[in-house]
Protein backbone atom coordinates (compact mmCIF):
# COMPACT_ATOMS: atom_id res chain seq x y z
CA UNK A 1 0.00 0.00 0.00
CA UNK A 2 1.44 3.22 -0.69
CA UNK A 3 1.36 6.16 1.15
CA UNK A 4 0.78 9.46 0.37
CA UNK A 5 3.26 11.64 2.60
CA UNK A 6 2.91 15.53 2.42
CA UNK A 7 5.78 18.11 2.96
CA UNK A 8 4.46 18.73 6.08
CA UNK A 9 4.36 15.40 7.41
CA UNK A 10 8.13 14.65 5.98
CA UNK A 11 9.34 18.10 8.09
CA UNK A 12 6.96 16.92 11.37
CA UNK A 13 8.80 13.05 10.96
CA UNK A 14 12.09 14.92 10.86
CA UNK A 15 11.20 16.94 14.22
CA UNK A 16 9.74 13.72 15.70
CA UNK A 17 6.59 15.51 16.44
CA UNK A 18 4.11 13.06 13.74
CA UNK A 19 1.63 11.35 16.06
CA UNK A 20 2.73 7.51 17.08
CA UNK A 21 0.06 6.06 14.79
CA UNK A 22 0.78 8.38 11.67
CA UNK A 23 4.62 7.51 12.57
CA UNK A 24 4.84 4.54 11.72
CA UNK A 25 3.27 4.38 8.01
CA UNK A 26 5.55 7.69 7.48
CA UNK A 27 9.08 5.57 8.54
CA UNK A 28 7.92 2.80 6.17
CA UNK A 29 6.89 5.33 3.12
CA UNK A 30 10.90 6.86 4.01
CA UNK A 31 12.00 3.07 4.37
CA UNK A 32 10.61 2.38 0.79
CA UNK A 33 11.60 5.69 -1.11
CA UNK A 34 15.47 7.00 -0.89
CA UNK A 35 14.10 10.28 -2.26
CA UNK A 36 11.90 11.07 1.23
CA UNK A 37 15.12 9.87 2.62
CA UNK A 38 16.98 12.40 1.45
CA UNK A 39 14.30 14.86 2.08
CA UNK A 40 14.16 14.20 6.09
CA UNK A 41 18.14 14.19 6.07
CA UNK A 42 18.27 17.51 4.98
CA UNK A 43 15.68 18.69 7.36
CA UNK A 44 17.77 17.46 9.80
CA UNK A 45 21.60 19.18 8.29
CA UNK A 46 19.32 22.33 7.95
CA UNK A 47 18.37 22.29 11.96
CA UNK A 48 21.58 21.50 12.74
CA UNK A 49 22.96 24.19 10.31
CA UNK A 50 20.88 26.86 11.85
CA UNK A 51 21.45 25.47 15.57
CA UNK A 52 25.05 25.75 15.33
CA UNK A 53 24.93 29.44 13.59
CA UNK A 54 22.99 30.81 16.79
CA UNK A 55 24.67 28.59 18.97
CA UNK A 56 27.55 31.37 19.98
CA UNK A 57 24.66 34.14 20.95
CA UNK A 58 24.32 31.54 24.36
CA UNK A 59 28.23 32.16 24.75
CA UNK A 60 28.44 35.52 24.52
CA UNK A 61 28.16 37.80 27.98
CA UNK A 62 24.59 39.41 28.09
CA UNK A 63 25.72 43.44 27.59
CA UNK A 64 25.16 45.24 30.94
CA UNK A 65 22.38 47.66 29.33
CA UNK A 66 20.18 44.33 29.70
CA UNK A 67 21.11 42.82 33.47
CA UNK A 68 20.82 46.52 34.62
CA UNK A 69 17.40 46.23 33.68
CA UNK A 70 16.61 43.07 36.05
CA UNK A 71 19.27 44.28 38.64
CA UNK A 72 19.49 47.96 39.51
CA UNK A 73 15.57 48.73 40.29
CA UNK A 74 16.21 50.41 43.64
CA UNK A 75 13.00 49.32 44.70
CA UNK A 76 13.52 45.82 44.79
CA UNK A 77 15.84 43.43 47.31
CA UNK A 78 19.01 42.25 45.98
CA UNK A 79 19.01 39.60 42.93
CA UNK A 80 20.63 36.30 43.78
CA UNK A 81 23.44 36.28 41.05
CA UNK A 82 24.68 33.35 41.45
CA UNK A 83 21.40 31.44 41.26
CA UNK A 84 20.90 33.55 38.01
CA UNK A 85 24.29 32.54 36.64
CA UNK A 86 23.27 28.59 38.09
CA UNK A 87 20.04 28.34 35.89
CA UNK A 88 21.73 29.71 33.05
CA UNK A 89 24.57 26.80 33.20
CA UNK A 90 21.53 24.13 33.93
CA UNK A 91 19.41 25.53 30.90
CA UNK A 92 22.29 25.83 28.62
CA UNK A 93 22.61 21.82 29.16
CA UNK A 94 18.86 21.18 29.50
CA UNK A 95 15.89 22.29 27.98
CA UNK A 96 13.75 23.33 26.20
CA UNK A 97 15.50 22.02 23.15
CA UNK A 98 16.46 19.15 21.13
CA UNK A 99 19.22 21.03 19.06
CA UNK A 100 20.92 23.86 20.84
CA UNK A 101 21.42 20.84 23.17
CA UNK A 102 23.82 19.71 20.91
CA UNK A 103 24.45 23.16 19.53
CA UNK A 104 27.35 23.82 22.04
CA UNK A 105 28.95 20.62 21.50
CA UNK A 106 28.79 21.08 17.47
CA UNK A 107 29.54 25.02 17.25
CA UNK A 108 32.88 24.91 18.68
CA UNK A 109 33.75 21.22 16.78
CA UNK A 110 32.82 22.68 13.80
CA UNK A 111 34.29 25.72 14.07
CA UNK A 112 36.36 25.95 10.79
CA UNK A 113 38.98 23.98 11.07
CA UNK A 114 41.78 23.07 8.82
CA UNK A 115 42.73 19.21 8.72
CA UNK A 116 46.08 18.20 7.24
CA UNK A 117 45.22 15.88 4.24
CA UNK A 118 46.39 11.93 4.78
CA UNK A 119 44.08 9.22 3.04
CA UNK A 120 42.76 6.77 5.95
CA UNK A 121 43.63 3.40 5.89
CA UNK A 122 41.01 1.47 3.45
CA UNK A 123 37.73 0.39 6.14
CA UNK A 124 38.38 -3.09 4.27
CA UNK A 125 41.18 -4.02 6.23
CA UNK A 126 41.76 -4.84 9.91
CA UNK A 127 38.60 -6.60 11.62
CA UNK A 128 36.98 -7.37 8.41
CA UNK A 129 34.55 -5.07 6.24
CA UNK A 130 32.38 -2.72 7.61
CA UNK A 131 34.71 -2.01 10.45
CA UNK A 132 37.23 1.18 10.82
CA UNK A 133 40.78 0.33 9.40
CA UNK A 134 44.07 0.31 11.43
CA UNK A 135 44.46 4.33 11.42
CA UNK A 136 41.05 5.07 11.94
CA UNK A 137 40.55 3.06 14.62
CA UNK A 138 43.50 3.83 16.58
CA UNK A 139 42.07 7.85 15.93
CA UNK A 140 39.05 6.65 17.59
CA UNK A 141 40.42 4.76 20.00
CA UNK A 142 42.82 7.21 21.79
CA UNK A 143 41.72 10.63 20.14
CA UNK A 144 39.42 13.07 22.88
CA UNK A 145 37.11 15.69 21.70
CA UNK A 146 38.85 18.16 24.03
CA UNK A 147 42.67 17.24 23.90
CA UNK A 148 42.73 17.03 20.06
CA UNK A 149 45.22 19.10 17.74
CA UNK A 150 43.39 21.52 15.78
CA UNK A 151 45.90 19.99 13.01
CA UNK A 152 44.55 16.40 13.63
CA UNK A 153 43.91 14.65 10.22
CA UNK A 154 40.88 12.91 11.41
CA UNK A 155 39.27 15.28 14.04
CA UNK A 156 36.46 13.59 16.67
CA UNK A 157 33.65 15.98 16.24
CA UNK A 158 31.77 14.29 19.55
CA UNK A 159 31.59 10.93 20.75
CA UNK A 160 27.87 10.03 22.61
CA UNK A 161 25.58 6.87 23.27
CA UNK A 162 23.60 4.95 20.65
CA UNK A 163 20.31 3.51 21.83
CA UNK A 164 21.75 0.30 22.32
CA UNK A 165 24.31 1.28 24.86
CA UNK A 166 26.96 1.40 22.69
CA UNK A 167 29.68 4.26 22.74
CA UNK A 168 29.75 5.86 19.09
CA UNK A 169 32.11 8.64 17.26
CA UNK A 170 31.04 11.18 14.91
CA UNK A 171 34.56 12.20 12.89
CA UNK A 172 35.30 13.62 9.89
CA UNK A 173 38.54 13.47 8.18
CA UNK A 174 39.92 14.11 4.79
CA UNK A 175 38.35 10.88 3.00
CA UNK A 176 34.73 12.10 4.57
CA UNK A 177 33.81 11.47 7.99
CA UNK A 178 30.88 9.08 9.27
CA UNK A 179 30.07 7.20 12.53
CA UNK A 180 31.62 4.47 14.26
CA UNK A 181 30.17 2.50 17.33
CA UNK A 182 32.19 0.03 18.72
CA UNK A 183 31.22 -3.33 19.46
CA UNK A 184 32.84 -7.08 19.91
CA UNK A 185 34.47 -6.84 16.55
CA UNK A 186 35.87 -2.69 16.83
CA UNK A 187 35.19 -0.05 15.52
CA UNK A 188 31.98 -0.98 13.28
CA UNK A 189 31.08 1.85 10.60
CA UNK A 190 27.28 3.15 10.87
CA UNK A 191 27.18 5.75 8.14
CA UNK A 192 29.86 7.70 5.81
CA UNK A 193 30.19 10.97 3.75
CA UNK A 194 32.27 10.96 0.59
CA UNK A 195 35.40 12.83 1.07
CA UNK A 196 34.71 14.09 -2.35
CA UNK A 197 37.00 16.00 -4.74
CA UNK A 198 38.13 17.71 -1.33
CA UNK A 199 40.09 14.24 -1.16
CA UNK A 200 42.60 15.90 -3.84
CA UNK A 201 43.63 18.73 -2.04
CA UNK A 202 45.83 19.21 0.51
CA UNK A 203 43.48 20.55 2.91
CA UNK A 204 39.86 20.86 3.26
CA UNK A 205 37.27 22.86 5.31
CA UNK A 206 35.59 21.30 8.01
CA UNK A 207 31.77 22.01 8.05
CA UNK A 208 29.86 21.03 4.93
CA UNK A 209 29.15 17.88 5.38
CA UNK A 210 29.96 17.59 9.30
CA UNK A 211 26.40 19.00 9.50
CA UNK A 212 24.78 16.17 8.37
CA UNK A 213 27.04 13.59 10.75
CA UNK A 214 25.56 15.67 13.31
CA UNK A 215 22.19 15.48 12.59
CA UNK A 216 23.03 11.99 12.40
CA UNK A 217 24.34 11.59 15.11
CA UNK A 218 22.09 13.65 17.42
CA UNK A 219 19.44 10.97 15.47
CA UNK A 220 21.06 7.80 16.75
CA UNK A 221 22.08 9.11 20.83
CA UNK A 222 20.16 8.55 23.67
CA UNK A 223 21.67 11.83 25.59
CA UNK A 224 23.58 14.22 24.99
CA UNK A 225 26.73 14.13 23.63
CA UNK A 226 29.41 12.64 26.19
CA UNK A 227 31.48 15.87 28.40
CA UNK A 228 35.08 15.44 28.39
CA UNK A 229 35.15 13.92 31.36
CA UNK A 230 32.95 11.00 30.31
CA UNK A 231 34.24 10.53 27.20
CA UNK A 232 37.64 10.44 29.10
CA UNK A 233 36.02 7.62 31.09
CA UNK A 234 34.63 5.69 28.33
CA UNK A 235 38.15 5.29 26.85
CA UNK A 236 40.06 4.22 29.58
CA UNK A 237 37.26 1.51 29.47
CA UNK A 238 37.97 0.89 26.25
CA UNK A 239 34.94 2.26 24.71
CA UNK A 240 32.75 -0.56 26.10
CA UNK B 1 -0.97 26.19 28.20
CA UNK B 2 -0.09 22.70 28.22
CA UNK B 3 2.62 21.24 30.82
CA UNK B 4 2.89 18.33 30.01
CA UNK B 5 5.52 18.57 27.66
CA UNK B 6 9.33 19.34 27.14
CA UNK B 7 11.07 19.72 30.52
CA UNK B 8 9.63 22.19 32.30
CA UNK B 9 10.68 24.41 34.93
CA UNK B 10 8.66 24.34 38.55
CA UNK B 11 10.14 26.60 40.62
CA UNK B 12 8.79 26.21 44.50
CA UNK B 13 7.56 29.84 44.58
CA UNK B 14 7.23 31.99 47.83
CA UNK B 15 5.01 34.89 48.74
CA UNK B 16 8.06 37.19 50.08
CA UNK B 17 10.41 36.11 47.47
CA UNK B 18 8.42 37.00 44.13
CA UNK B 19 9.91 40.10 42.61
CA UNK B 20 12.92 38.69 43.29
CA UNK B 21 12.81 35.66 41.90
CA UNK B 22 11.08 36.55 38.73
CA UNK B 23 14.41 38.98 38.03
CA UNK B 24 16.33 36.28 38.71
CA UNK B 25 14.66 33.83 36.43
CA UNK B 26 14.39 36.84 33.82
CA UNK B 27 18.34 37.10 34.19
CA UNK B 28 18.83 33.51 33.73
CA UNK B 29 16.48 33.32 30.75
CA UNK B 30 18.36 36.38 29.14
CA UNK B 31 20.91 34.37 26.57
CA UNK B 32 18.15 32.53 25.37
CA UNK B 33 16.12 35.69 24.62
CA UNK B 34 18.95 37.43 23.33
CA UNK B 35 19.54 34.91 20.76
CA UNK B 36 15.89 34.54 19.80
CA UNK B 37 16.00 38.58 19.63
CA UNK B 38 18.85 38.31 17.37
CA UNK B 39 17.60 35.99 14.94
CA UNK B 40 14.03 37.54 14.40
CA UNK B 41 16.25 41.20 13.74
CA UNK B 42 19.01 39.86 11.71
CA UNK B 43 22.17 41.32 14.04
CA UNK B 44 22.82 41.89 17.44
CA UNK B 45 22.35 45.63 17.59
CA UNK B 46 18.44 45.73 16.77
CA UNK B 47 18.13 42.36 18.88
CA UNK B 48 19.42 43.88 22.05
CA UNK B 49 16.96 46.61 21.22
CA UNK B 50 13.83 44.17 21.11
CA UNK B 51 15.33 42.34 24.16
CA UNK B 52 15.25 45.68 25.95
CA UNK B 53 12.09 46.37 25.08
CA UNK B 54 10.53 43.37 25.89
CA UNK B 55 11.93 43.20 29.51
CA UNK B 56 10.73 46.74 30.10
CA UNK B 57 7.41 45.50 28.61
CA UNK B 58 7.48 42.38 30.81
CA UNK B 59 8.84 44.17 33.70
CA UNK B 60 5.77 46.52 33.19
CA UNK B 61 3.36 43.61 33.04
CA UNK B 62 4.60 41.33 35.70
CA UNK B 63 1.40 41.35 37.64
CA UNK B 64 -0.22 39.47 34.21
CA UNK B 65 2.37 36.51 34.29
CA UNK B 66 0.59 33.65 36.10
CA UNK B 67 2.26 31.69 38.75
CA UNK B 68 3.08 27.76 37.69
CA UNK B 69 3.03 28.79 33.61
CA UNK B 70 6.03 28.66 31.71
CA UNK B 71 7.86 32.30 32.21
CA UNK B 72 10.09 31.66 29.30
CA UNK B 73 7.14 31.09 26.73
CA UNK B 74 5.57 34.17 27.91
CA UNK B 75 8.33 36.03 27.42
CA UNK B 76 9.26 34.81 24.09
CA UNK B 77 5.42 35.54 23.31
CA UNK B 78 5.82 39.30 24.54
CA UNK B 79 9.51 39.91 22.42
CA UNK B 80 7.47 38.21 18.61
CA UNK B 81 4.17 40.41 19.73
CA UNK B 82 6.97 43.65 19.69
CA UNK B 83 9.08 42.25 17.26
CA UNK B 84 5.70 41.85 14.79
CA UNK B 85 3.89 45.08 15.83
CA UNK B 86 7.69 47.34 15.26
CA UNK B 87 7.62 45.46 11.83
CA UNK B 88 4.09 46.88 11.06
CA UNK B 89 5.18 50.82 12.02
CA UNK B 90 8.69 50.36 10.22
CA UNK B 91 9.38 50.34 6.43
CA UNK B 92 9.17 46.98 4.76
CA UNK B 93 12.84 46.22 4.35
CA UNK B 94 12.16 42.33 5.25
CA UNK B 95 12.45 41.40 1.19
CA UNK B 96 15.17 43.22 0.48
CA UNK B 97 17.47 40.61 0.15
CA UNK B 98 15.67 37.92 -1.22
CA UNK B 99 17.30 39.16 -4.87
CA UNK B 100 20.79 39.72 -3.75
CA UNK B 101 20.89 36.24 -2.40
CA UNK B 102 21.03 34.83 -5.57
CA UNK B 103 24.67 36.72 -6.30
CA UNK B 104 26.33 35.10 -3.65
CA UNK B 105 28.82 33.24 -4.43
CA UNK B 106 31.32 31.04 -2.03
CA UNK B 107 35.06 32.24 -2.01
CA UNK B 108 37.42 29.57 -2.30
CA UNK B 109 40.03 31.01 0.18
CA UNK B 110 39.11 29.04 3.54
CA UNK B 111 38.54 31.48 6.09
CA UNK B 112 36.86 33.85 3.52
CA UNK B 113 34.62 30.46 2.90
CA UNK B 114 33.52 30.32 6.58
CA UNK B 115 32.63 34.10 6.85
CA UNK B 116 30.27 33.60 3.46
CA UNK B 117 28.93 30.91 5.00
CA UNK B 118 27.56 32.68 8.02
CA UNK B 119 26.61 35.63 6.58
CA UNK B 120 24.50 33.11 4.17
CA UNK B 121 22.53 31.72 6.61
CA UNK B 122 21.76 35.18 8.21
CA UNK B 123 20.61 36.84 4.77
CA UNK B 124 18.25 33.65 4.39
CA UNK B 125 16.75 34.03 7.56
CA UNK B 126 16.39 37.63 6.87
CA UNK B 127 14.83 37.41 3.71
CA UNK B 128 12.11 35.01 5.13
CA UNK B 129 8.89 36.76 5.68
CA UNK B 130 7.85 37.40 9.63
CA UNK B 131 5.64 34.57 10.26
CA UNK B 132 7.50 32.07 8.56
CA UNK B 133 11.24 33.25 10.48
CA UNK B 134 9.63 32.83 13.65
CA UNK B 135 8.23 29.60 13.17
CA UNK B 136 11.80 28.42 12.23
CA UNK B 137 13.69 29.78 14.75
CA UNK B 138 10.74 28.74 17.57
CA UNK B 139 11.63 25.22 16.27
CA UNK B 140 15.09 24.74 15.15
CA UNK B 141 16.76 26.87 17.18
CA UNK B 142 14.98 26.92 20.24
CA UNK B 143 13.92 23.76 20.09
CA UNK B 144 10.18 24.48 21.21
CA UNK B 145 7.58 21.55 20.46
CA UNK B 146 5.13 22.69 17.26
CA UNK B 147 2.73 23.26 20.30
CA UNK B 148 4.29 25.06 22.37
CA UNK B 149 5.52 27.16 19.38
CA UNK B 150 2.06 28.15 18.01
CA UNK B 151 1.20 28.76 21.49
CA UNK B 152 3.94 31.54 21.93
CA UNK B 153 2.54 32.75 18.30
CA UNK B 154 -1.00 32.34 18.55
CA UNK B 155 -1.94 30.71 15.76
CA UNK B 156 -3.24 26.65 15.20
CA UNK B 157 -0.61 24.11 14.79
CA UNK B 158 -1.50 23.42 11.39
CA UNK B 159 -0.59 26.80 10.54
CA UNK B 160 2.58 26.85 11.86
CA UNK B 161 3.35 23.79 10.46
CA UNK B 162 2.74 24.66 7.11
CA UNK B 163 4.79 28.48 7.50
CA UNK B 164 7.97 25.87 8.95
CA UNK B 165 7.58 23.84 5.92
CA UNK B 166 7.58 26.66 3.95
CA UNK B 167 10.59 28.77 5.62
CA UNK B 168 12.82 25.38 5.55
CA UNK B 169 11.87 25.14 1.83
CA UNK B 170 12.86 28.53 1.06
CA UNK B 171 16.16 28.22 3.29
CA UNK B 172 17.28 24.84 1.74
CA UNK B 173 17.09 26.91 -1.44
CA UNK B 174 19.02 29.61 -0.41
CA UNK B 175 21.66 27.80 1.50
CA UNK B 176 22.02 24.65 -1.10
CA UNK B 177 22.61 21.09 -0.16
CA UNK B 178 24.95 21.78 2.10
CA UNK B 179 22.42 23.11 4.50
Amino acid sequence: MSTRVTPEEIAAFADGELPAGREAAIREAIAADPELAKQVQRHRALAARLSQHYAPVLEEGVPDRLTDLLTARKDKTVVDFAAARQKQEAQKREAPSRHPHWGWIAGPALAASLAIAVILGDTNTGPGAGYAGPQLAAVLDDQLVAEQSSAAETRVLLSFEDKGGQFCRAYSGVSGGGIACRDDEGWRIESRSEGGEAASTDFRMAGADDGAILAEAQDMATGPALDAAAEQAARERGWR
Amino acid sequence: MDETSAPVRLIPWKAETLNTAFETDLLALLPRLRRFAIGLSGNPSDGDDLCQMTIERALANRSRWEQGTRLDSWMYRIMRNIWIDEGRRTTRSLQTFVDEEAGVTIGGDGAQEAVVELGNVDRAMQSLPPDQREAVLLVMVEGYAYKEAAEIVGCPVGTLNSRLVRGRDALMQMLGDEA
